[in-house]
């Protein structure tokens, strides 16, 4: 008689399995990182994306008994990887990584939108209005206050007078607002979540995305004159953000409906049709100043909604998933200024932890007044703590902007959204395990593949 | 031109390609070899328009490397079946004997031509030469016998031989650019092995990532997570190879070999990588082709003729081992070897990574000798299979008037 393992030892193998396939490729990798050590070409850059994609794909799995989610896996192998730890892939590897990142983004974004019904949308657009009003009011004023509070901790805000002091608590307050699509769809891609909890925080993380982009240019056109005095309120910031975001709506608009006739017409090879789309179509973003995460968001919104090719189109996108997620999280893992958190960390804490407290009082405050169903209520504020690209570009925008306290304040940013952009996907998933929306039906792995029959 | 609009130019030719696979727009179009896409390349490239410069070129180094691994992961995860049947042993016994006996005809001819042709050769670079024209001119592609086949609804004993062999013959060449790659190591690499343990390394790592590989698939993971296995370890494959100085095409190779022989899902991985392969293959031949320099030696059309010549004198041979072993290859007479001049994506790509790893006249001279031997295998091998396979009986002349799809990759 044959023995057969139960499922708790083959899982237990499996795991073991894992552990030591990523020590023999960590081994693998430091051993070349070694032997070759002062090689930094772009093709060490392909080795790095590889190991990225091997490493934080066990690291996930690894966690997963914890209840982690896949995306705090990726960054882990990212951050243990990175050029603060390991130095497996170094400073101007992850660099050289950012047309993966562009493209990582785009497909992100394509998604986000694909998943946008516009019908829920209606349906919570109640809801999802009275929350995002309250997030940001009640995250730009409380985040204002605890940076005027927080003064005496930061050596930059010290020596400022209170005008200005305030003026920052303004950009800091409007920084805290900004969300993490890329994070919400992560978790959302690996729980497959279904229900109001999944709806709202995808609705909402998309919609503020446009949201915060006015909120920030409103925010920096005021703040403006008091940080600079020989700067005027100027509304050609507000011409500026109308050309972005009315054309980029209107490009993502345009494009939606080629692929939606793409999908109605041929319907073939689309992989590589997106891949042409993520690298073509953000150069050309990019040449016009638009904004990419909307144009893609909004291109996958209308396919879903304009057209009736939204659930294939979505199906193509899946089959990317897991690739363009650990090539993203664990890049941002490896860009990781761990240094920086190190020496920043108490007051880091203090700012996200106010952050996250301010969004939880929003989200119950909001709910009471929306009459929002109980799981929202209770855990619609889970899947806003996250923050990751968006956040970090605006901190970069700003800092270039006010060279007298921006890289300070960039610094303080890079240390808190990294908090956020590890303990936010971990709540969220958490809140989608909790309220019973994630889904346990199988998904398809290559056991499950019946090999057709090759074309030979 | 702009590198963005190269690099999308390459995923248009990818989209491209990719109908070729299935065949239903573009009905049996393309040559076996896919020599039009090098010599599309070789218009665009430095040499003749120069819409792909030199710089442009050198800045796309990653992106050849990465085309060429993942073709070497792809033959290697095919290698010894022939469909969704295993190769039999007789097949690869010629096929390997084949490529063994090809190869070392070219190989010898160019190692004792070369002292009449380039007499200021230093002794490791002829020996470059030499071997690595012997290996790129050594394999017949798997393409052809199919195309053929396929087209003229060729069914039966001799075409199945042929087509396993077609199949079984790219381990020698392989081995070969390993060992060759080793003998020149770069002064970058701290790491001082002997040299006769670099292929081993090369094959090593190969294999030693390919067993990784086989163990996590086996874990059940997502097919999307499965996909970032493949390509993690692809990737990782070529990135620590092309890092020490040894051969990516090898170590992907056994790569392939590998996943293929552990895994208990190989016909599954059969089955997701093989649509990959022509959508790869097209950028990589554009890019070979931008990297033709026929001018890299002044001997250089002598050296292609002796190459070619060897290898039909080579294939003759192995014919007629054929012939004398086989009995469907008696029918198809003494000459059937030359069914099997076609040459093609494994010849370039041998080539491509001789050009990338000795830039200058050895790499440029196999890259352009394996583009010649590919074209002047396209007159020869398709026409005389399809006599070899007429003379066989094997070939429905009613159905050869109107040529079924060309399902093909490489």
């Amino acid at each position: 008689m044959t023995a057969v393992a139960s499922p708790a030892s083959r899982g237990f193998v499996h795991h073991v399995t894992h552990v030591v396939l990523l020590v023999a490729f960590t081994a693998l990798i430091f051993y070349v990182t070694r032997a070759v050590p002062e090689v930094h070409g772009t093709l060490w850059t392909i080795a790095s994306i590889g190991f990225l994609l091997v490493a934080g794909t066990l690291t996930s799995e690894i966690l997963a008994p914890l209840g982690l989610p896949h995306l705090t896996g990726y960054l882990i192998a990212g951050i243990a990887a990175g050029p603060h730890m390991l130095r497996l892939v170094d400073e101007h590897t992850v660099k050289s990584m950012s047309p993966v990142n562009t493209l990582s983004l785009a497909l992100i974004a394509l998604s986000g939108g694909a998943e946008l019904d516009l019908s829920a949308l209606k349906q919570g657009a109640k809801s999802l209005a009275w929350a995002m009003v309250i997030q940001c009011v009640l995250v730009v004023i409380v985040l204002t206050g605890v940076f005027v509070a927080a003064r005496p901790l930061l050596p930059f805000a010290r020596a400022l007078p209170v005008t200005q002091v305030i003026a920052v608590g303004l950009l800091w307050g409007a920084l805290g607002v900004t969300r993490s699509p890329s994070a919400t769809l992560g978790i959302l891609s690996q729980t497959r979540a279904h229900g109001p909890l999944a709806r709202f925080t995808l609705g909402f993380v998309m919609v503020s995305d446009i949201v915060v982009v006015v909120l920030i240019a409103t925010v920096l056109g005021c703040t403006r004159p008091l940080l600079d005095p020989s700067a005027a309120f100027s509304a050609q910031a507000f011409v500026q953000l109308g050309h972005e975001l009315f054309g980029s709506i209107a490009l993502g608009t345009t494009l939606g409906l080629v692929i939606a006739v793409y999908l109605r017409v041929v319907n073939r090879q689309m992989l590589v049709v997106l891949l042409v789309l993520g690298f073509g179509v953000s150069t050309v973003l990019d040449y016009l100043q638009f904004d990419a995460l909307l144009t893609f968001m909004v291109a996958g919104f209308i396919v879903r909604n304009m057209s009736n090719q939204g659930h294939r189109f979505i199906e193509y996108i899946e089959q990317t998933g897991t690739v363009v997620y650990v090539v993203f999280f664990a890049t941002a893992g490896a860009d990781l200024d761990v240094p920086l958190l190190r020496l920043m960390w108490p007051v880091a804490l203090l700012m996200a932890g106010s952050r996250a407290g301010v969004t939880w009082l929003g989200s119950v405050v909001a709910g009471r007044i929306a009459k929002d169903s109980p799981v929202i209520r209770k855990w619609g504020w889970s899947g806003l703590v996250s923050q990751a690209g968006l956040a970090l570009g605006l901190s970069v925008v700003i800092a270039k902007d006010f060279p007298s306290f921006g890289p300070a304040f960039r610094s303080l940013a890079v240390a808190t959204i990294a908090l956020n952009e590890m303990i936010g996907p971990i709540l969220f998933k958490l809140a989608l395990d909790r309220s019973g929306e994630t889904s346990h039906v199988a998904v398809p792995s290559l056991s499950s593949l019946r090999p057709p029959p090759l074309d030979h | 031109m702009n590198a963005v609009l190269l690099l999308v130019g390459l995923l248009v030719l990818s989209y491209l390609g990719s109908f070729l696979v299935t065949g239903r727009t573009v009905r049996g179009a393309g040559l076996p070899s896919g020599v039009e896409y090098v010599a599309l390349g070789f218009v665009l490239g430095p040499r003749v328009l120069d819409l792909v410069g030199g710089d442009m070129l050198a800045s796309f180094e990653p992106v050849v490397q990465v085309a060429l691994g993942w073709l070497a992961f792809a033959v290697g995860l095919d290698f010894g079946y022939a469909g969704d049947k295993r190769v039999r042993g007789g097949s690869l016994a010629i096929g390997t004997m084949g490529s063994l006996i090809t190869g070392g005809a070219v190989g010898v001819a160019v190692w004792f031509a070369l002292p009449r042709l380039q007499p200021n050769l230093a002794p490791s670079d002829r020996l470059l030469l030499a071997g690595g024209i012997g290996a790129a001119c050594s394999e017949t592609t798997r393409h052809a016998v199919r195309w053929v086949v396929e087209r003229m609804n060729a069914r039966g004993p001799l075409a199945d031989r042929l087509n396993e062999i077609a199949h079984t013959d790219d381990l020698l060449p392989l081995l070969t650019i390993a060992i060759l790659f080793a003998l020149s190591p770069t002064p970058d690499v701290h790491v001082r092995e002997p040299l006769r343990d670099w292929p081993l390394i090369t094959i090593g790592i190969g294999l030693l990532l390919g067993a990784g590989a086989s163990l996590l698939v086996r874990s059940d993971l997502r097919l999307d997570e499965t996909w970032a296995v493949l390509f993690g370890v692809t990737l990782i494959a070529i990135g620590t190879t092309a890092r020490l100085a040894i051969s990516t095409l090898t170590a992907s190779f056994f790569l392939g070999i590998a996943m293929a022989a552990l895994s208990r899902h190989g016909a599954e991985l059969r089955a997701m990588v093989a649509p990959t392969e022509r959508p790869v293959l097209l950028p990589a031949l554009l890019l070979a082709g931008a990297h033709l320099d026929f001018v890299a030696s002044p001997k250089l059309p002598w050296i292609a003729a002796v190459a070619i010549v060897a290898r039909l004198a080579g294939k003759v041979v192995v014919g007629w081992l054929l012939y004398v072993s086989s009995k469907p290859a008696r029918r198809a007479g003494p000459l059937v070897g030359l069914s099997l001049m076609s040459s093609g994506a494994l010849a370039i790509s041998i080539g491509l990574a001789f050009a990338l790893r000795f830039p200058g006249p050895i790499g440029d001279t196999v890259l352009v000798v394996a583009a010649v031997s590919a074209t002047f295998g396209e007159f020869v091998g398709p026409a005389r299979l399809r006599r070899s396979l007429q003379a066989a009986g094997e070939i429905d002349n009613g159905a050869a008037q109107s040529p079924p799809p060309a399902r093909v990759t490489a």
